[in-house]
């Protein structure tokens, strides 16, 4: 960095464009995390049943919105619940976590009605994305219907920070980043590492990686697997809820569609990693982070279409995603 | 082999599937202590019943009774943690994990430590941890594999995956192993030492034995007694002198003349 500096040449630009460049990678690492604990989601569903669980995104909108009501905030006038707010007001930490535990139930809940009832009758795959995305569409609408359709905002300053950005840089050359990325980017390392050593490190974790590689197998060695099936759902939908206010708290709840982009980009970064793959899932996140963030301002509305047109390149390369593994063809 | 108290109790077992009946009324019971053999040609219902066992298939009606607890519609899991354990006819091992981990997963069951635990590396985590290591070696090491405890059990070669998936279902410390075509793509060497392998199993684990083989010369020097399956019904039950000899078992494989 200081050798960076030392050799800058006389004109103001290059120095202006390298912090520029430090600045885009702490923003993208930060969304980046936000894209792999969403991801992570979508792939521990993935990997254990084969199904792609497209009410994921409706559940991560449902967690911010939770989250807004617990910190006790008033509704607006648009929809059933106009101009009503909870007797409580919870501190935004202990409302983020409560938020992401009822995204997780109602996770729990789109398993029991849109995925269960397939399974039990051994229906084609395909038919549970259909029934999934019923739910999201249910979902989103009930939203709609009880809170209105405009935008919500958490109360300003959520997690308390002293400073609303913190210099990376000196004071000639700032390099600021909102603390509010930091934070972010804290609790999605947090719950990523948390994550990870419960899959490597306990025999859950690795009753589930025999549940994602053989069901009925599994089963047989005594493995309650419904059991496994409906956890798995409850810690995707925590993540999608987290993820919600993570997003939420970075900029607003944008309405009951918040989560149909992310929801479609969450599904671009698994894909990217590797279907099924956690830590695939948790390195396409920061991938298409990082791409987003050096999408230049002038552009910024086009910042999906990069992120995409990148997955598209990935593929071609590696069919199989980042980390992804040839499929091998079993007899 | 006194005891004639069963083990296992199989009551009028039927499994239709559609118009097909798979199996048919099958009543018998497994002693505690034997090796049980079940015969019959392809399609007689021999796996049909095994997976009415296991609780994988509910049976259209009968009742089945193990170790006294009625275990008809029980969900899988919970009848293999009563200690019924099984292998396939086509194995089916955890092909991306290793050997050790294989194993380690069937003692799933019996871990003591909790999960919060064992994701902070806490030492009760560690204790739990060393003891199904150690454990799982074992058992690695009872069917010769345990120099390769690290290894992805989808390399293996086949003869080794059948000796992995008995290893991984001795690891849920069962009463009665079901073992489906353990023979299957053997010579008749590795045949012979099956044989011994399985009666030291049932020696050293205080194992009841219920399995299914196509070679019968197997099945007869190995089994103390045999049900014979044809089209789903039970047609011979008995030693093998006497399940040899009789003329139903006979036709079935020799077809009339």
């Amino acid at each position: 960095m200081r050798g960076g500096a030392l050799v800058a040449p006389p004109d103001r630009q290059a120095g202006v464009d390298f912090s520029q460049i430090l600045q885009n990678i702490l923003n993208g690492l930060s969304i980046g995390s936000v894209y792999a604990i969403f991801a992570l989601g979508y792939t521990l569903v993935f990997s254990i049943l084969g199904i792609i669980n497209f009410a994921h995104g409706a559940v991560f909108t449902l967690g911010a919105y939770f989250t807004y009501a617990l910190t006790g905030q008033r509704f607006g006038f648009n929809g059933l619940l106009s101009n009503t707010a909870l007797p409580v007001a919870l501190p935004f930490i202990v409302a983020m976590l409560g938020g992401a535990t009822l995204a997780g139930l109602v996770s729990v809940l789109v398993e029991r009605v849109a995925f269960r009832p397939l399974r039990q009758r051994n229906a084609d795959r395909l038919l549970s994305v259909v029934s999934s995305l019923g739910v999201a569409v249910i979902l989103v609408n009930l939203i709609q219907y009880l809170v209105g359709a405009e935008s919500y905002s958490y109360p300003s300053n959520p997690f308390g920070l002293s400073k609303p950005a913190i210099n990376f840089g000196s004071v000639e050359r700032p390099i600021p980043v909102r603390s509010i990325q930091i934070v972010i980017f804290a609790v999605a390392l947090v719950i990523l590492l948390l994550l990870t050593l419960a899959i490597n490190r306990t025999m859950l974790g690795k009753a589930l990686q025999a549940v994602a590689e053989d069901l009925t197998t599994a089963r047989l060695l005594g493995i309650n697997t419904k059991r496994l099936i409906v956890l798995t759902f409850f810690v995707s939908g925590f993540l999608a809820g987290l993820a919600g206010t993570l997003v939420g708290a970075s900029q607003s709840i944008t309405g009951p569609y918040f989560g149909i982009t992310f929801g479609l980009k969450g599904l671009g970064v698994i894909v990217l990693g590797g279907l099924g793959n956690v830590s695939g899932a948790v390195l396409g996140g920061f991938v298409i982070g990082l791409a987003e963030a050096f999408v230049p301002p002038q552009f910024v509305q086009y910042k999906e279409a990069v992120a995409f047109a990148i997955l598209f390149l990935i593929l071609l390369i590696r069919p199989q995603g980042l980390l992804g593994r040839t499929q091998v063809q079993k007899v | 082999m006194s005891n004639d108290h069963p083990l296992l109790s199989i009551r009028s077992i039927t499994r239709r599937f559609g118009g097909l009946v798979a199996v048919d009324g099958v009543s018998f019971d497994v002693r505690p202590g034997e090796i049980f053999g079940l015969i019959g040609p392809n399609g007689a219902g021999k796996t049909t019943l095994f997976n009415v066992i296991t609780g994988l298939i509910p049976p259209s009606s009968g009742e089945l009774t193990f170790a006294d607890v009625a275990i008809t519609r029980r969900a899988p899991f919970r009848i293999a943690r009563r200690g019924i354990g099984r292998t396939f006819q086509n194995i089916r091992l955890f092909s991306d994990l290793s050997a050790l981990e294989n194993v380690q997963i069937a003692q799933h069951i019996h871990e003591r430590s909790s999960t919060l635990a064992q994701v902070l590396g806490l030492p009760s985590a560690r204790r739990d941890d060393r003891r199904t290591r150690a454990r799982a070696m074992e058992l690695l090491e009872l069917v010769g594999l345990a120099g390769r405890a690290s290894e992805i059990a989808g390399n293996f070669a086949y003869g080794d995956q059948r000796r992995l998936e008995i290893a991984r279902a001795l690891a849920l410390e069962p009463q009665l192993l079901l073992l489906d075509e353990p023979a299957a793509g053997m010579n008749s060497s590795e045949k012979h030492e099956l044989s011994a392998f399985i009666r030291q199993l049932r020696d050293q684990f205080d194992l009841t034995v219920l399995l299914i083989e196509h070679h019968v010369p197997l099945v007869m020097g190995l089994c103390d007694r045999i049900a014979v399956l044809e089209f789903g019904k039970l047609i011979a039950l008995g030693d093998p002198a006497s399940v040899r000899n009789d003329p139903a078992v006979i036709q079935a494989y020799l077809g009339d003349e």
